[in-house]
């Protein structure tokens, strides 16, 4: 079993992206690791009480952001926080759990399985000493380490007054990206979705949009002609940055040229052999999209 | 008293040696040409009389005949009447007889006695030097284009007064050395690639026709810059050497567009022809035939701005020249051949409003951009090589300055690519990877086994045709002559591929 450890705000070990916020807190306990600080991290977080869709929703981003090596920070509460972190566990990728509660509470009930996988994938913190009881009190004040510690907040499904809208606003304080998922204008339970879309976060319409905030590259597996899926890491490196460019809608080899930075030649060799592989298709001479 | 004087008349770019004899006799005074006469050598012999009077000469109250032997051949043109005028000069015992031993004489006169330029003196020299003459006499207006010939005595004259000095020996022609070597009514002078920015791209495309004479078709919206590009061609391709420049000059020559100005032709023509042109404008003919655009443009970028806007008719003349290099026009006087190896260029729309695939301003469908590319005969589309697109270039492009490559640079590149095409071909009737015949795909133009598996992949994944097939071989034969690689490599061929020309594909999203 893992032995929780302690770090003050003063040791190297505690992270650099909570050390820096307004009101860090004076010492974290640690149960299993540390976020990375070179991996990317997204916070995903929502309403406990959430619908099916807004369930479907946390599993579909958090395994396709774990997939693409982002590890998922979540509050582990029930509902979408919940959801999410078993999704990315359960795709293999790595998830920390910010508690309202000691480390050695395991609150909610029903994510014990969470509480169990998570410690070898991932990690537990909170500002509390072992054994406290999650009382409501602590909830609010532990969203300010969500926040801190994920490089873009994903917010799904919330409504206006929610422990959701918290996090966001601490968020906003640490200059965290938010994004939300949209879903029906009626539906009160993303009211407050819609409301952060509509003062400026950005929308969450497929995990590529997130993975294109944080900078990192599309999926890393795309279908080739035959069916089979080729591993983009198997390209070379002018193929990569040419397939970076492309989109659904035609780019013209010009518009490539000048994103990729390639010179003419390698430009078009790397099209047509992505062109060649299934990868990309010509729609008309010298225009070029992404085969789906 | 009888005399002759020679001369040579010129079919197409034939020219065939003429004798212009003149007899005096006695008789009613009659003057009478004869000799198998177009019009407007028939009207010789109203020139020549009035010329002589104005000049101080009075013909004889004789019976005089003139006759331009051959007999059988037709007589055409405007370049008998110095002949004609030297020859009676010489029947009335003005001039010494025996004083133009291997001259020909050629040149038009006006009715004040003034010698006038004629069309076609370059090649009617030439001939006359392959003849075994020695000394031409021309109008002085001639002379620059004359000049092109070496080893060849020419005597300008601008009056008939200067002729009869000559033969008197008091005949000193002041001539003006000068040069300028360009073809008149051309805007392309002084244009370079620099000046293009953005379209990268088609840059590539046409530095690689360029390099290997293939035909290039551009594609893009209207105002991207097609025609600036096309105008440019000529810049980029190799210098012509001097019997290349020889063959231009004297077709310029035939078809009058040589002013007194211009001498050898040194820059390769650049030729653009609107779209309402009649295809016997582009192939040239006539009863005396003349040059078409297709030949004007040998050696040098016929360029056909809004192809699919040219008549059908029009477009399918090219389909010989674009075979066989040369045009040949059969008229009921004969059969004359002018060469027309030219580097055709041709700029079009992708669809009817001009934006596809940019589909913020295209609402044409698959079916009405596929009925405009469908208006060019699939023949014609076959023979171009390569295809740029050109694209509607941004703001930041059109100010950007200084980074552009300039002409100089990529004709030097070029020039390197055509050198050792130059080796490669040597001792056959080849000059560029553009002319290599599918036999002789395998002999120079090698590919190794991984070369093979990537044309295999592309042959099935791009549905190409054997000729499609053959296409991109060749250009991807000049894509490594131009990187200076004798093993056409695989980014050879996928840029080669990448450049193809349209062909079924064509408008599908």
């Amino acid at each position: 079993m893992f032995e929780t450890r302690y770090y003050t705000r003063f040791d190297k070990e505690y992270p650099d992206k909570l050390r820096f916020i307004r009101d860090p807190p004076a010492g974290i306990y640690v149960r299993g690791d540390l976020p990375d600080p070179d991996k990317k991290t997204v916070a995903i977080i929502g309403a406990r009480a959430c619908s099916q869709y807004g369930r479907n929703m946390a599993e579909y981003f958090a395994r396709q952001l774990a997939m693409n090596g982002v590890q998922i920070v979540s509050g582990m509460a029930r509902g979408i926080d919940g959801v999410a972190q078993k999704a990315a566990l359960s795709e293999g990728g790595r998830s920390f759990g910010v508690l309202g509660a000691g480390a050695d509470v395991v609150y909610p009930k029903e994510n014990r399985d969470i509480y169990e996988m998570i410690q070898g994938h991932g990690g537990l913190i909170t500002e509390l000493p072992d054994g406290t009881a999650p009382l409501p009190m602590h909830f609010a004040s532990r969203n300010r380490i969500i926040s801190a510690l994920c490089d873009v907040l994903l917010v799904i499904e919330a409504r206006v007054r929610s422990g959701t809208a918290i996090t966001v606003s601490y968020a906003l304080d640490q200059g965290r990206d938010i994004f939300a998922v949209p879903a029906r204008l009626t539906d009160p339970l993303s009211a407050g979705c819609i409301k952060m879309i509509s003062e400026g976060a950005g929308i969450a319409a497929s995990p590529n949009d997130i993975l294109k905030s944080l900078g990192l590259m599309q999926e890393e597996k795309v279908k080739g002609s035959d069916g089979s899926k080729i591993n983009l890491k198997n390209l070379t490196r002018d193929e990569r940055a040419v397939f970076a460019c492309l989109d659904l809608y035609p780019v013209s080899i010009d518009e490539i040229v000048r994103m990729s930075r390639l010179s003419i030649d390698d430009a078009m060799a790397s099209v047509m052999s992505l062109c060649i592989k299934g990868i990309a298709k010509e729609c008309s001479s010298c225009n070029y999209i992404r085969s789906r | 008293m009888y005399s002759y004087v020679a001369t040579l008349s010129l079919y197409g770019l034939d020219c065939k040696e003429i004798r212009a004899e003149a007899d005096m006799s006695d008789g009613l005074p009659v003057f009478e040409v004869v000799g198998f006469l177009s019009g407007e050598v028939k009207e010789a012999s109203k020139r020549v009389k009035t010329a002589l009077k104005n000049s101080g000469i009075v013909l004889p109250p004789k019976r005089i005949t003139v006759n331009l032997s051959p007999a059988y051949i037709k007589k055409c043109g405007t370049s008998y009447d110095l002949a004609i005028a030297v020859a009676l000069m010489k029947a009335m015992g003005l001039i010494p007889k025996d004083k133009d031993r291997g001259m020909a004489v050629i040149g038009e006169l006006s009715l004040s006695g003034e010698v006038k330029k004629v069309t076609g003196v370059l090649p009617m020299v030439i001939e006359a030097k392959n003849l075994g003459y020695s000394r031409c006499m021309i109008p002085m207006d001639n002379l620059k284009e004359a000049s092109c010939v070496e080893d060849m005595e020419l005597i300008p004259v601008s009056y008939l007064q200067d002729v009869i000095d000559h033969y008197h020996g008091a005949y000193v022609p002041c001539i003006d050395h000068e040069n300028t070597g360009c073809i008149c009514e051309n805007d392309t002078v002084g244009v370079d690639l620099r000046d293009v920015n953005g379209q990268e791209s088609c840059k590539r495309a046409l530095e690689i026709a360029a390099a290997g004479m293939h035909n290039i078709l551009l594609i893009g919206p209207p105002g991207s810059g097609k025609t600036m590009l096309a105008k440019r061609l000529p810049t980029i391709l190799c210098e012509p050497d001097r019997e290349e420049m020889l063959e231009i000059t004297k077709i310029y020559s035939i078809a009058g567009l040589l002013t007194a100005d211009t001498g050898l032709i040194t820059e390769r023509p650049f030729v653009s022809p609107h779209h309402t042109a009649t295809p016997i404008s582009l192939s040239g003919g006539g009863i005396n035939p003349k040059p078409g655009e297709c030949s004007l443009a040998h050696r040098g970028v016929l360029f056909l701005d809004e192809l699919p806007e040219f008549s059908r008719q029009t477009l399918e003349i090219l389909r010989q020249p674009m075979e066989d290099r040369i045009i040949s026009i059969s008229r009921q006087q004969g059969r004359c051949i002018f060469p027309a190896d030219f580097l055709l260029c041709a700029a079009m729309n992708p669809c009817k409003c001009g934006y596809y695939p940019d589909r913020t301003k295209c609402n044409c469908n698959s079916e009405d951009v596929r009925r405009y590319v469908g208006k060019i005969s699939g023949p014609l589309l076959d023979r171009i090589d390569l295809c740029g697109r050109a694209m509607r270039i941004d703001y930041k492009d059109l100010k950007q300055k200084g980074s552009n490559v300039d002409s100089k640079t990529v004709r030097m590149r070029v020039e390197k690519a055509v050198a050792i095409q130059r080796e490669r071909f040597r001792g056959t009737r080849i000059r560029f990877n553009s002319e290599i015949g599918p036999g002789d795909i395998d002999r120079y133009c090698h590919l190794g086994t991984k070369q093979e598996k990537l044309m295999k992949s592309a042959y099935e994944c791009f549905e190409l045709t054997a000729r499609g097939y053959h296409r991109i071989i060749k250009v991807a034969r000049t894509i490594a002559d131009l990187d200076g690689s004798e093993e056409i490599k695989e980014e050879h061929i996928s840029e080669a591929i990448g450049f193809r020309t349209i062909d079924g594909r064509y408008g599908n999203v």
